[in-house]
């Protein structure tokens, strides 16, 4: 990961001592960067931003009534905005830690993290041993995993439904109307995968290849979705009968009783977070709310109200079989999944989105 | 604009009234007279100081960044870029057809509207006044999923086609079409009001006098009528451009892949890569052809009609060619149009003799009220299905609705955010829309009666509605952190003032136009201080202006999303923001009930003041 240099839009020097009250009412005056040293007092309330939604009661039940019951700590939770990048960044650099613990995605933990924005954290313990090993870097533990996958409408395909990208592409046996996100974010290597590339091999896309494939299917392409909401009411109201969507959108669509169905296979699975903003004087308690949210049995916890994947695989011994079939990282699921290349996304966003949009708008 | 002076000579004698201090004189008399001029212009510092503070100074910080490279030097690396990119030239395009689009359709749909609403009686307008204002208050969010599940492949629209057997019907969304309805519907209000603002003072004798000298309806309208009304058209027409020029939710839920706004080019660099230096270099891109734009239009329709100083000087063509040009084609086109109505007019009369002993017939009148009509049942579509579709008992907005449950109702008023949320909206609305007008109303007054550069000062004042929301969030975000607004219910007020302040100058303004400041003089010369007459004299006539101008700062607060996603730090939360957290798996029908009860709760409140204000009338 290159580390970029950062440049601030406020300057040093003109910034003022400010009062940070937080709930708690623990005044901080002044800048010093010694604040850290004093986190442990017992009682602290520690400002948590989640997804909101489902999020906040799942998680609630999952990791922060458990956590304040077990250490003291109270936790206040906050509904984040969807991609919370730039109030990270202005949070570390007007030191206004209005957030101590953030979820963000591993793409956006790679982007926050090449700036240096992200507190180091503690990765000593059982659990935390635990983690797969793609929810782990040294800023940022995965808390939940969640996947691109094939939904389909099982009233149209009934019991053939189509099995992988390569029957997405086919309009003669798969007939019906699709939809796509308008972002080279998955596109790009779901039509790499439908034209046959392996999985070992996506990376680095090739998005010439890419955008060719595209072209293929552009004609029968109904809607360019935008939204996560709008892919579960296109899938519910039937205005589409595929499309590729996050699994959490299309379980709506199932646990509100609609006739979807999810296809794992050649699934792109990400993860999403725990993150300290960079200074937080509360930092060390937010490492340890980070460390209790590796526990498996708590992690099981919010799988009953969201239908995300847990991190750390031995939550499954406490998670029922017929709800592990709708999670990302129960075993069946993800031996048939790739891991998106944050990596790549991270050096290559910008110059993908750019020719992606070019594509588009041609 | 020649017959718009013919046929007002009030106006015109209005104008030579007004006299302005010399512009050519000796040294020192010009310096006290610029002194003076200074003081005088006391009316546009709350505005200009407030925008100063809350909206200049955090941006400039932040469009700053779009100057330097990413080591920190001076550097224009980033407008290079935005030179050779071949995505930001080919989206801005775009994002001004939408814009341009939109105003057209908003502007010919909400005429006859407005129109109609200037000339029926008290009660008939405030019932219709409602329906209008139907679209404010249903959330962009529940519209905008209202139009998908109306507008769809198995929408209720095509349902009902399919019963009429129309097999192969046309798709509504997810291509222009959809961004079309979704925008103009949204937009329309601003329109229908703004006109209906100015409509309101236009004297109807006037086009009586040109009746009984013998003019057709269709050309009294078109040459008295019509160039009266313009000052309404050209401030609705604005409005409605800049605002769309911010709009990316519909065009990104209801169009098609083409439908890419610049707003969102913008977003992304500021969210996924973190390069608010390119950020800032497309938006000061965007600020300047948008103001390029504006001083167009202005020389194009005047702003002087904006701001009533056409009267002045005759424009020639050498002194403001643009000006010239707009004058000779406004000229062109009410006279095709008065001609062509003529003939139409003709015509009819041959083809059915008007017999004498029979009253004249109104056909003109009931093809109005048939177009308003159908335009207001457009406006009022999504409330009808909201209202339906909360009640519920499937989990998803569809059509038609299943059962009847209050279960939605019930999920919102338990739950104590979302009521707080609701207050908390209101509230704030209130206060920006209050604050909106402290700081737009004298500055209007100003700008319309007093100002010079004119163009100008409405160009700053109207940039922050141009100004991508997104760059205000941010940059108020570093303000509010270093004086500790973050999370503040002030700090949202603050953020909304700086949005509200431009509607409610663009509005005011096209009032002034034809206020006639000699029933001020009156009033003075019968002994009333300027208090008294503002009181008595000036604000009665005003107030649909007024209410108006506050109409739209409320609203504008009241739906506003992304300045109270930074601004709040997510510590607490509006109505709007709300929505969008609980939007984040799907939009449910509690987003419907929660419309539904805003709806409701708006019309009653609406109704209620009415009232009111109709027993304080009969009292006096």
């Amino acid at each position: 990961m290159t580390k970029q240099t950062k440049v601030k839009f406020v300057h040093r020097t003109s910034r003022r001592q400010f009062l940070m009250a937080s709930g708690a009412g623990i005044a901080v005056l002044g800048l010093s960067g010694t604040m850290g040293s004093r986190a442990f007092a017992s009682g602290q309330q520690l400002v948590v931003a989640d997804p909101g939604g489902p999020f906040t009661d799942a998680f609630g039940e999952a990791f922060y009534r458990p956590f304040e019951e077990a250490t003291g700590h109270e936790i206040r939770n906050i509904a984040r905005e969807h991609q919370p990048t730039s109030q990270v960044r202005a949070i570390v650099e007007t030191e206004s830690y209005s957030w101590d613990v953030v979820i963000v995605t591993q793409a956006d933990q790679v982007l926050l993290d090449g700036l240096g924005y992200l507190e180091e954290l503690d990765w000593s313990g059982e659990h935390m041993d635990n983690i797969m090993p793609e929810a782990r870097t040294p800023v940022w533990m995965g808390t939940d995993v969640y996947a691109t996958v094939l939904c389909y409408r099982s009233d149209t395909y009934g019991e053939q439904g189509p099995q992988s990208w390569a029957d997405f592409w086919d309009v003669e046996r798969f007939p019906g109307r699709r939809a796509l996100r308008r972002s080279p974010i998955d596109t790009l290597e779901i039509a790499l995968l439908a034209d046959g590339v392996s999985p070992d091999e996506l990376y680095p896309l090739d998005i010439d290849r890419a955008l060719a494939k595209l072209d293929e299917i552009r004609p029968h392409i109904s809607v360019w979705w935008t939204g996560g909401a709008q892919t579960s009411q296109l899938l519910q109201t039937g205005e589409v009968d595929m499309l590729p969507t996050w699994n959490g959108r299309a379980q709506t669509v199932i646990d509100s009783g609609g006739p979807a169905a999810i296809q794992w296979n050649q699934g792109l699975y990400s993860i999403e977070g725990w993150a300290i903003p960079k200074g937080n004087p509360k930092a060390d308690a937010g490492r340890e709310f980070i460390r209790f949210c590796a526990d498996p049995q708590r992690q099981a916890a919010y799988t009953d109200l969201l239908a995300y994947g847990p991190t750390n695989l031995k939550a499954y011994d406490f998670i029922s079989e017929e709800r592990a079939r709708f999670l990302p990282t129960a075993p069946d699921n993800l031996e048939k999944m790739i891991l998106a290349n944050q990596d790549w996304w991270g050096e290559h966003k910008d110059d993908a989105e750019e020719r992606f949009n070019e594509w588009l708008l041609s | 604009m020649r017959e718009l002076r013919a046929a007002a000579p009030a106006d015109t004698l209005k104008e030579a009234g007004s006299v302005e201090p010399s512009e050519s004189g000796g040294g020192d008399s010009a310096l006290r007279a610029s002194g003076r001029r200074a003081l005088a212009a006391w009316p546009l510092l709350p505005a200009f100081i407030f925008l100063g503070i809350a909206f200049v100074y955090p941006v400039a910080l932040l469009l700053g960044t779009s100057f330097v490279d990413s080591s920190g030097e001076l550097s224009t690396v980033h407008y290079t870029r935005l030179y050779d990119s071949r995505v930001v030239s080919r989206v801005l395009t775009i994002t001004f057809e939408i814009a341009a689009w939109t105003t057209v359709f908003s502007v010919i749909a909400a005429y006859p509207v407005a129109y109609l609403l200037s000339t029926v009686r008290g009660s008939t307008r405030n019932t219709l006044i409602i329906w209008v204002l139907m679209p404010f208050w249903t959330s962009f969010l529940v519209r905008t999923f209202a139009w998908m599940v109306l507008l769809g492949r198995n929408g209720a629209v095509n349902q009902f086609l399919d019963i009429l057997g129309i097999v192969d019907p046309p798709t509504f969304i997810y291509n222009f079409s959809g961004v079309m309805i979704g925008m103009v519907h949204a937009l329309m209000p601003l329109c229908v009001l703004t006109m209906l603002s100015v409509m309101e003072s236009i004297d109807h004798n006037l086009s009586r006098a040109a009746s009984t000298l013998g003019a057709r309806p269709g050309q009294a309208f078109w040459r008295v009528y019509f160039p009266l009304s313009v000052p309404g058209v050209a401030a609705g027409a604005l409005l409605v451009f800049i605002t769309a020029l911010g709009f990316f939710i519909t065009p990104a839920l209801l169009g098609s892949e083409r439908e890419t706004v610049i707003v969102q080019l913008i977003i992304f660099q500021i969210k996924d890569m973190l390069n608010w230096g390119f950020a800032g270099a497309i938006a000061v891109f965007l600020l300047i052809v948008a103001l390029i734009i504006f001083f167009i239009y202005d020389r194009l329709v005047g702003l002087s009609t904006l701001s009533g100083g056409s009267a002045r000087a005759e424009t020639n063509a050498k002194s403001n060619f643009i000006g010239w040009v707009g004058r000779r084609l406004g000229g062109l086109f009410i006279e095709v149009m008065a001609r062509g109505s003529d003939l139409i007019g003709q015509g009819m009369e041959r083809a059915f003799p008007q017999r004498p002993d029979k009253p004249r017939r109104k056909g003109g009148r009931a093809a109005i009220w048939a177009t308003a009509l159908l335009v207001i049942v457009f406006l009022a579509v999504p409330a009808f299905f909201i209202i339906p579709v909360s009640f519920t008992e499937a989990q998803f907005l569809s059509w038609p609705p299943r059962g009847f449950s209050l279960q939605w109702y019930e999920s919102v008023l338990s739950n104590p955010v979302w009521v707080e949320a609701g207050l908390r909206s209101l509230l704030i609305a209130i206060s920006a829309g209050g604050l909106g007008m402290l700081f737009g109303v004298p500055a209007a007054f100003y700008i319309a009666r007093k100002a010079r550069f004119k163009t100008a000062m409405i160009g700053f004042l109207v940039s922050p509605i141009i100004m991508p929301n997104i760059i205000i969030a941010v940059s108020l975000f570093y303000l509010y952190a270093r004086l500790g607004l973050v999370g503040t219910d002030l700090g949202l007020v603050i953020g909304h003032t700086v949005l509200a302040v431009p509607y409610v100058v663009v509005t005011m303004i096209a009032v002034l136009k034809h206020y006639d400041e000699r029933l001020d003089h009156a009033a003075y010369t019968l002994g009333a201080n300027k208090a008294r007459t503002f009181v008595h004299v000036t604000f009665p006539l005003m107030r649909a202006g007024m209410v108006a101008a506050f109409m739209f700062a409320f609203i504008i607060s009241f739906d506003e999303l992304t300045i109270a996603l930074f601004v709040t730090g997510g510590q607490v939360t509006t109505l709007p923001k709300k929505m969008w957290d609980d939007a984040l798996l799907q939009v449910s029908p509690t987003l419907a009930a929660v419309a539904a009860m805003v709806l409701v709760f708006m019309t009653i409140v609406i109704l209620v003041s009415e009232l009111v204000r109709r027993r304080g009338v009969q009292v006096q």
